[in-house]
């Protein structure tokens, strides 16, 4: 349950540690983002001398919620954190490496690149 | 031949594919045997059509059996965006034409494909990336995906990253002077 202002670590290598969602993507009124959703976020906290800085605006996707995941199956995903990865209009991930378990949803949500690059698929 | 034995062997939740698989076999009545075990494209007609389109530095990785979220994958690297976004058509017409005259027509997923930069197509138990030659070095999938220790050499190339990102320089700091040039 991911709502504007709630803050989500960085999965990636992109050089942001910490951002704050500021916005969900895909619905005007909406109040909640789960795994697999789009939200546009401004970085928090960044590692210094790497190419995205504090205080910058940019498009992420939520792979890990504490909010758990429920399956058709009666399989349920719950994380220890909330976690994104920062990616850029087209999609692309900002980073070359993610980091910990994601979910195999967003390989069916058409985020196969994070999928392929990602160390663990749960 | 391999591949559709592993799908079988080593599928993620053999009881939901099973039950797809039957639906979709009693749908299109005469469907071909590869697209029945839900497997769109195979690895010797992908490679084909990759030498066809003069695709370079072709590679098929095989993913090792932990990570079960597809069999095999193949890395090619276009020489433009206009290049890599022909692979992708390429690949999606053979589907097509493989399919034809069928009821139900059962496509790959593709993403990227307005970019250019990175195409993948994702036919299940088949990943496959076109990417340009800038953004192949950039992700370094081969180094990623083609060794069989992958993991711990992951972990390992994570943790000289982390031990840089650890040094974590004060921003007052850092505005008066030059970071150092290690850097």
């Amino acid at each position: 349950m991911i709502q504007p202002q709630t803050h989500l670590n960085v999965a990636d290598n992109s050089g942001a540690r910490e951002l704050m969602c500021i916005r969900i993507i895909g619905a005007s009124n909406r109040r909640y983002a789960h795994i697999g959703d789009v939200i546009v976020a401004v970085i928090k906290e960044a590692v210094p001398n790497m190419p995205l800085e504090r205080s910058e605006i940019v498009r992420a996707v939520i792979v890990r919620t504490c909010k758990e995941l429920k399956r058709d199956n009666g399989m349920i995903i719950r994380y220890d954190d909330n976690a994104a990865v920062v990616i850029d209009q087209e999609g692309n991930p900002k980073g070359t490496r993610i980091f910990g378990a994601i979910a195999r949803e967003l390989r069916e949500l058409n985020f196969t690149k994070i999928v392929s690059l990602a160390p663990e698929v749960l | 031949m391999w591949s559709v034995v592993r799908s079988r062997t080593f599928s993620s939740s053999p009881a939901t594919q099973q039950k797809w698989k039957l639906g979709f076999s009693m749908l299109s009545g005469g469907g071909d045997e590869g697209i029945r075990a839900g497997e769109l494209l195979k690895l010797e007609e992908v490679e084909t059509i990759l030498r066809d389109v003069k695709a370079d530095n072709v590679k098929v990785i095989p993913i090792p059996k932990h990570c079960d979220f597809a069999d095999f994958m193949v890395v090619a690297t276009g020489r433009s965006a206009w290049h890599v976004r022909n692979i992708a058509q390429a690949l999606i017409y053979k589907v097509k034409q493989k399919q034809k005259g069928s009821k139900r027509m059962l496509l790959p997923s593709v993403e990227g494909q307005e970019g250019g930069n990175w195409i993948v197509i994702d036919s299940g138990k088949l990943v496959i990336h076109a990417l340009d030659e800038k953004v192949r070095a950039y992700y370094n999938l081969e180094k990623l995906w083609s060794t069989d220790t992958s993991n711990q050499d992951h972990g390992l190339v994570e943790g000289q990253d982390l031990e840089k990102a650890f040094l974590k320089v004060r921003p007052k700091n850092n505005s008066k002077k030059r970071p150092s040039t290690s850097a």
